[in-house]
């Protein structure tokens, strides 16, 4: 019997042209050069200055010298941690603007996280453990996380899920061995649109259950179960005729309490030279107050609550606007070493809020936050 | 956790190069060793372009085809005739769609004119074009050209090759994180110095500065070629840069090629090879190995492992 012609042509020699392209000497370097987790180590130190204010009346200054650290291991492998001090002194936020005698609080918190993160080609895996403790609160937090990349790396999912429990044991006792637990979960997409453009989309859910109410303030009764949502939408515009980056984001906020918030941020990154970037940076908040907040009275007595129902003076759970402008500069010194320095301005408002009326009889509330950052790469 | 980490320490440098844009980014290292590191490629990509550019008439190109017909070979240097080897070997792995003797087509072909050339203009020069006639000897490393009016240009991967070359000077000073882009032709020194891969669009081969894909890179080379940057359009039809050695007339079939390979030489070759061979490139590409985007004559794009 004859041979039967095959009917393609013979294989080439797979990648003949490549081997003939490394037969010239002098274009392959012969290091080799590892790919996916991080390969360098990093240790960075904060120290941040922050300190609030309202007319009158001196505020809470704190001063927390923060650290962090990233440590490779191996090719697929790598650890984080972080730990903070707050050495908080000053007043608490004064939760009733109109009325004196904010109390005197010391408090020193600890708190530290850790993280473990498993590269694969096209996705990553990181679980972590977060602990927060001060004398008179327990924080335990763990998280799971999954990223995954597309075929052509265009578009990132990420998935997370979260449970915290707190351990709640005021000074004053309120209430004692109160806790509060939380259940969170978050999905999120990211698209390169173009080469210059990065769009995202994030959405959380928390949902809790517990002592959720501040034992240190009068009249602070608030429900047992809260229920958060978040949805994030982020823009990333690169101008590449001026080097820098428009960031715009847009975050919706809406929870049980029946607070409904929205926020906007622009940044801009400017490449100033080679070694320094400068960010500056403008947000606008504003919310609809809680259910059940009551504004304090101008004058008079604190009015009738019924033993019971829901009630807080807290004006974070009021409704109200606020600006928050702020700058970073960024300086890499060299290879090793970097640092940066970033100021912001805080103040909130009643009378900033948008769509619909501010809750009365509270005075602005200002805060100024310094921090300074090294970081030293091995 | 926020990490401070993640300052991009990075040193970028943009010129002109070779009639195009040149790039180089790295990162990872302090100012003066990547200073130092940059200076020493650019210099190699002068060098390179000094040598090989058939614009400058005391080049070697310029002289290998100044002698062309006059019967006297001219003896190359080593580097030289790695180029012309792989030039050989590529003619015929490509069955000679790949011809750095195609060069000559360039007197009929004016990308700036409003007509194409007349078919008769074509066929004139035809007989001036084959690799297979050039006397190329390997073991004296001598070239000569049999017939006036023939020559022979490295514009097909020169480009390519100086990047491979910009790389490895690069790698040579100890930058192990960055790429070196000529005009959209790009070689890797590694990954970026936490070992995230940087990101690189394919151009849009209809729209100026729009990219129809992105792909993340740590190492080795990519490649594009099109049919968007010199061509000239008649009646609806585009008549690309990209021209067959044997008909005298522009590749069609596709919009853009791109490969990936571990040099850029290699890509770019590769890409030409595969927008020269139409229809049949992909297969080509399959049997080079090689990860590759197409985008064809409608536009539609197509990713085998790229």
């Amino acid at each position: 019997m004859a041979a039967t012609k095959p009917k393609y042509p013979a294989r080439e020699p797979r990648g003949s042209v490549l081997l003939a392209a490394l037969a010239l000497p002098g274009l392959l370097p012969a290091v080799a050069v590892a790919e996916n987790a991080p390969e360098q180590a990093v240790v960075a130190y904060k120290q941040l200055y922050y300190q609030d204010s309202q007319a009158g009346l001196d505020r809470i200054t704190v001063h927390a010298p923060s650290l962090y650290g990233l440590l490779p291991m191996g090719e697929h492998w790598s650890l984080e941690g972080s730990a903070v001090l707050d050495a908080v002194s000053g007043a608490s936020p004064r939760y009733y603007s109109s009325v004196s005698g904010a109390s005197h609080m010391d408090d020193l918190r600890v708190a530290g996280d850790a993280k473990l993160t498993y590269y694969r080609e096209r996705s990553a895996y990181s679980v972590s453990l977060s602990r927060s403790q001060e004398h008179d609160y327990i924080s335990n937090a763990a998280a799971l996380e999954a990223r995954f990349s597309s075929d052509d790396n265009n578009t990132t999912y990420n998935f997370g899920i979260g449970a915290a429990r707190d351990a709640i044991n005021p000074t004053n006792d309120v209430v004692e061995d109160e806790t509060k637990t939380s259940l969170q979960g978050i999905a999120g997409v990211t698209r390169a649109l173009t080469a210059h453009d990065l769009v995202q989309l994030q959405l959380s859910y928390s949902s809790g259950h517990g002592y959720f109410s501040d034992p240190y303030k009068l009249f602070d009764n608030r429900p047992r179960q809260r229920d958060q949502g978040t949805a994030l939408l982020r823009w990333n515009h690169h101008l590449q005729a001026v080097d820098a980056t428009l960031r715009l984001s847009y975050r919706y906020y809406a929870d049980s309490y029946g607070i409904g918030a929205h926020t906007a941020g622009i940044e801009w990154v400017q490449a100033l030279n080679d070694v320094l970037t400068l960010t500056p940076s403008l947000r606008y908040y504003t919310q609809s107050s809680a259910d059940f907040y009551f504004d304090p009275p101008a004058s008079g007595p604190f009015p009738n609550v019924p033993e019971g129902s829901y009630s807080s003076l807290d004006q974070r759970l009021s409704a109200f606007g606020a600006l928050e402008g702020g700058a970073k500069l960024e300086w890499r010194i060299d290879s090793k070493w970097s640092a940066d320095l970033k100021a912001s301005y805080y103040q909130q408002r009643s009378a900033w809020r948008l769509l619909g009326e501010g809750s009365p009889g509270l005075d602005p509330f200002r805060y100024v936050s310094v921090e300074f950052g090294l970081t030293r790469r091995f | 956790m926020s990490p401070a980490a993640g300052g991009a320490e990075e040193l970028v440098a943009r010129f002109g190069l070779m009639a195009c844009q040149a790039e180089i980014r790295v990162a990872g290292v302090d100012a003066d060793a990547a200073q130092a590191g940059i200076e020493a490629a650019h210099s190699e990509l002068r060098r390179i372009e000094a040598k090989y550019s058939r614009y400058q008439s005391d080049s070697l190109v310029s002289r290998i085809n100044a002698a062309a017909g006059s019967g006297v070979a001219v003896t190359v240097d080593e580097e030289t005739a790695g180029l012309l080897d792989f030039a050989a070997s590529l003619h015929q792995q490509s069955e000679g769609l790949f011809d750095i003797s195609s060069g000559v087509l360039r007197r009929a072909w004016n990308f700036r004119a409003a007509q194409p050339p007349r078919p008769e203009q074509i066929a004139e020069l035809l007989p001036l074009i084959g690799w297979s006639r050039v006397d190329w000897n390997r073991s004296q490393r001598r070239i000569a050209l049999p017939q006036a009016g023939m020559e022979i240009d490295f514009g097909g991967f020169g480009k390519e090759y100086a990047a491979d070359r910009a790389a490895a000077v690069l790698v040579a000073a100890g930058l192990h994180h960055g790429y070196v882009n000529l005009g959209g032709d790009i070689r890797l020194l590694g990954p970026r110095p936490d070992g995230r891969p940087w990101s690189f669009g394919i151009q849009h081969p209809r729209q100026a500065g729009a990219t129809v894909a992105g792909l993340a890179l740590g190492s080795g080379a990519l490649a594009t070629s099109g049919d968007y940057e010199r061509y000239l359009e008649v009646d609806g039809r585009r008549y690309c840069h990209i021209l067959n050695p044997r008909t005298g007339w522009p590749a069609r079939c596709w919009q853009s090629v791109s490969v990936q390979a571990p040099l850029c030489l290699a890509a770019g070759a590769l890409t030409t090879v595969a927008m020269l061979m139409e229809e049949a490139g992909p297969a080509f590409l399959r049997r080079q190995n090689v990860p590759f985007l197409t985008i064809n004559e409608r536009g539609e794009l197509r990713r085998e492992g790229l």
